[in-house]
């Protein structure tokens, strides 16, 4: 790794960047626009995350939640590495500061036009396989360096899930010896059998979170935090109706604002507080749509039936915007509450999660719950074909989404998705979706360069005639 | 002597089997060695551990799968595709890997999408945690009792425990026997090649389970050893193999396999069952607990010390850390263990590698050369030292 790269923590940068970012729009408009000519790999993405009324406050959250990483030990706090698909709420309640990889290394990669390139071959440097997940890879070279903030701990609970997710965790745990704990996941989700291991490996975990942090679990803390989390999920599912009109009454990045925020703040108020102006904006819009004036040049719909394509200024959500497809919803921005559309609506209330908070064991199990239902945990967990799993939640979100085409894109290092992503494909096609699978990396453009994704993409959609 | 283990080993099907099925035996697949053998041994059925050796294409596999997965399964797939697999009456699907668990849907749905005769009547997806605790323990012990109850519904079958008990002291006995197999080649010097003995422990998981313990038994009555004295004492470390080649590519004229930890071979320890615990606990409590798979997450520490023994034990000069591409469970521990080995003064070779037919034996011939090479420096400078 070059010397340059090892000056300053790259968390700390980070957090200033996002910091200053969050500010830009507390002056005029004209020192917005001067300001923007002096940040020129930085003021695409922060124009694109701006055409949201949240979009500041979005800047914020992420500058907030890398403030508490970065300042975590000087607050006397303990850090804990965790993986997206983890529920931080627990973290918060036993407060404890969430370290995740995953969007760690989106962060980066939105802002750097060189991405995480440096630390992703980092890992490769330390030990680790090139043909691992580079979402982890991103931001975990850093980490193996010792250029962020020092890492207490490792949670992760994709072991039956993502096996090279659950791997990169457990080689940074056994790299730095440090303490590590996995949440397994059995390959389905509607049994009472997996109910009791997912209560029990949890206690387990709040075993390990006490003995590593010092804390005990507050009782009424935990409570407080699922109550907002309950709040948050009436925003989710309010917003989920918005999402399904046509033409899109809310920017193609509500979507990435609703499960980013999600992953960072889980039953805190700040999270609260975007997903209320993401409402917001939603009913105006939708009372303008249904007064006739709302207007919007939506001329296709896509589901993304994974996930997002990170790299540099937020170039996915541009091309869609350019092209005009509307965007609402992928696998990750759904959490599976009992009053969620989805679930409401094909009656899958076994499958998903509820709230209660009346007594500890209550709490526990919803919490439980709600961890094994975290996106890609529930998907993906087992064969795609099964009830409640990858294929039946693609199509059941691309039809009420009133999507036109299905797309997948993820990671070469995904050996799960890629193992059976061209039957998906297949079957999504027989019921009726277009599907086109990219071939780049989320979170490296080293891989397929962005040019050639989006001529890929772009030329799928004319054959296809769905632009 | 080795002959007749080298034609089951290295073959898909073989006779034993064929004359087995026609006196009406079932034989059922399984795909991991976390599958306790000894049920499907008490049930009168043959266990038969899927190899995905001899393709020659992967045409429906590369199909199916997309171009980011691990080449054994896909092999394995190919296998099943090409009707190679005809002679299983099931197949059990372990969440080993992810590469290795998706080949439940694509067995499947190749059976429906190239309308292929390819999915076994009994077709079963057996579920392993990645961790040792009360609650996982006893997740596996009502796994396996699912297991059984499926099963013998499927067939027919009548279970006993006290069958199941029988055939946990006799795969006992059979362990005591490859026990003694496996201390031949960790003697020193070895007293067989890594091959032939490789060849016997994938002989052991491809045919009936009686025939071959007293082949083997007639095997180490007879075997008088054979002299590797001036061979550099090799282990193995890395991504399943059942392919003897590559052992053999390894050996060459120069070398001698004496220890590994390979799924398809004995791994460090053969560790008994319990035969006075309750016998599905047992089971559990042994495959839990035995394998030396870095699918058991956070179990780092425990099987580099295991590693360590061994490589005392065998008195080992240096450890090829092999993974296949795409394999990055074993990826990614090599590059812990080439760390801390390396550390302790023991010489590590890390290889990534394609599975299957040897695409890359002059490259991986060369960078073992080498490697021998650093060996027999070391050896001549610890002699004048």
């Amino acid at each position: 790794m070059r010397q340059a790269l090892k000056q300053y923590n790259f968390d700390w940068m980070l957090w200033r960047t996002y910091e200053a970012g969050s500010r830009l729009l507390s002056g005029t408009k004209r020192e917005y626009d001067i300001a923007l000519r002096y940040i020129p790999y930085f003021r695409d993405p922060v124009k694109e995350v701006f055409k949201a009324k949240a979009g500041q406050l979005f800047l914020q959250m992420t500058a907030t939640y890398l403030d508490n990483i970065v300042n975590a030990h000087h607050r006397g706090k303990k850090t804990c590495m965790t993986t997206f698909c983890f529920s931080p709420a627990i973290l918060y309640a036993l407060d404890i500061v969430p370290v995740t990889l995953e969007l760690l290394t989106v962060m980066m990669t939105f802002l750097y036009k060189r991405g995480t390139g440096e630390f992703l071959d980092y890992c490769n440097e330390a030990g680790f396989t090139e043909t691992s997940c580079s979402s982890q890879r991103g931001s975990m070279g850093a980490l193996l360096a010792d250029i962020g903030t020092p890492i207490d701990m490792v949670v992760t609970d994709s072991p039956g899930v993502c096996d090279t997710n659950a791997n990169a965790f457990a080689f940074f745990a056994a790299y730095k010896d440090i303490p590590f704990f996995q949440l397994n996941m059995p390959p389905w989700l509607v049994e009472e059998r997996v109910t009791q291991y997912h209560v029990q490996d949890y206690k387990a975990l709040i075993a390990f979170l006490e003995e590593h942090s010092g804390k005990r679990l507050d009782n009424d803390r935990l409570r407080e935090i699922l109550r907002e989390l309950q709040k948050q999920d009436e925003l989710i599912n309010e917003l989920e109706q918005y999402l399904c009109y046509k033409p899109l009454p809310l920017p193609v990045t509500t979507c990435l604002f609703i499960y980013a925020g999600r992953f960072m703040f889980a039953g805190m108020p700040i999270y609260t507080r975007l997903l209320e102006m993401l409402v917001n904006e939603g009913r105006e819009n939708v009372k303008l749509h249904q007064q006739g004036i709302y207007t919007s040049k939506e001329k296709s719909r896509g589901f993304f039936c994974y996930i997002d394509h990170y790299t540099h200024s937020l170039r996915l959500w541009q091309m869609l915007e350019e092209l005009n497809i509307g965007y609402s919803g992928n696998i990750l921005s759904h959490f599976w509450d009992d009053s969620n559309p989805p679930v409401v609506h094909n009656n899958w209330k076994e499958a998903a999660y509820s709230i209660k908070t009346q007594t500890l064991e209550d709490m526990l199990t919803s919490i439980a719950a709600i961890n094994s239902r975290m996106p890609m945990i529930k998907s993906i967990r087992g064969p795609y074909d099964s009830p409640y799993m990858w294929l039946q939640d693609t199509l059941a979100l691309a039809s009420m989404y009133k999507s036109d085409f299905i797309v997948y894109n993820g990671t070469p290092g995904c050996r799960n998705t890629w193992g059976m992503v061209k039957l998906l494909a297949q079957d999504t096609e027989k019921a009726g979706f277009p599907t086109h699978i990219m071939y780049a990396d989320a979170f490296d453009d080293r891989v397929q360069s962005w040019d050639a994704t989006r001529d890929r993409f772009e030329e799928f959609l004319r054959i296809r005639r769905l632009i | 002597m080795f002959e007749e283990f080298y034609t089951i080993a290295q073959s898909i099907n073989n006779e034993y089997i064929v004359k087995a099925k026609e006196h009406g035996a079932l034989c059922i697949g399984y795909t991991c060695s976390y599958f306790p053998e000894e049920i499907l041994h008490a049930l009168g059925i043959i266990p038969y551990r899927v190899k995905g050796l001899n393709v020659s294409s992967l045409s429906v596999a590369d199909a199916a799968f997309g171009p980011f997965i691990c080449s054994h399964p896909k092999c394995l797939l190919q296998h099943f595709a090409d009707g190679d697999y005809s002679f299983l009456d099931g197949i059990i699907v372990t969440p080993g890997c992810d590469s290795m668990r998706r080949i439940d849907e694509c067995i499947r749905k190749t059976a429906v999408n190239f309308n292929l005769p390819v999915v076994p009547p009994f077709f079963f997806h057996y579920t392993v945690p990645h961790k040792i605790t009360e609650y996982s323990v006893k997740w596996l012990v009502d796994e396996l009792q699912r297991f059984i109850d499926s099963v013998t519904k499927h067939f027919s079958l009548l279970f006993s425990y006290e069958k199941l008990k029988e055939s946990i002291a006799f795969y006992n006995r059979m362990r005591k026997r490859l026990e003694e197999l496996n201390a031949l080649r960790m003697h020193y010097p070895a007293r067989i090649a890594g091959a032939d003995a490789f060849a016997v422990f994938v002989a052991g998981l491809s045919m009936p389970r009686d025939r071959f313990y007293s082949m083997l038994e007639s095997l180490l009555s007879k075997y008088n050893g054979a002299d590797f004295e001036n061979r550099r004492r090799l282990m193995l470390i890395g991504s399943a193999n059942d392919d003897i080649d590559f052992i053999k590519t390894i050996e060459s004229q120069t070398a001698v396999v004496v220890a590994d930890t390979l799924c398809y071979g004995p791994r460090l320890d053969i560790d008994y069952v319990d035969e006075e615990d309750e016998p599905l606990h047992a089971l559990a409590l042994r495959y839990l607990n035995h394998s030396h798979c870095p699918r058991m997450y956070g179990g780092y520490k425990q099987r580099l010390e295991k590693v360590v023994g061994a490589i005392h034990k065998a008195q080992v000069e240096g450890v090829v850390l092999q993974n296949i591409r795409f394999c990055d469970l074993h990826g990614a521990e090599n590059g812990l263990l080439e760390r801390d080995l390396e550390k302790m003064g023991i010489p590590c070779l890390r290889l990534e590698r394609e599975y299957g037919p040897m695409a890359d034996y002059e490259r991986m011939r060369m960078r073992i050369d080498a490697f021998i090479e650093r060996l027999d420096v070391r050896r001549i400078v610890n002699t004048r030292s």
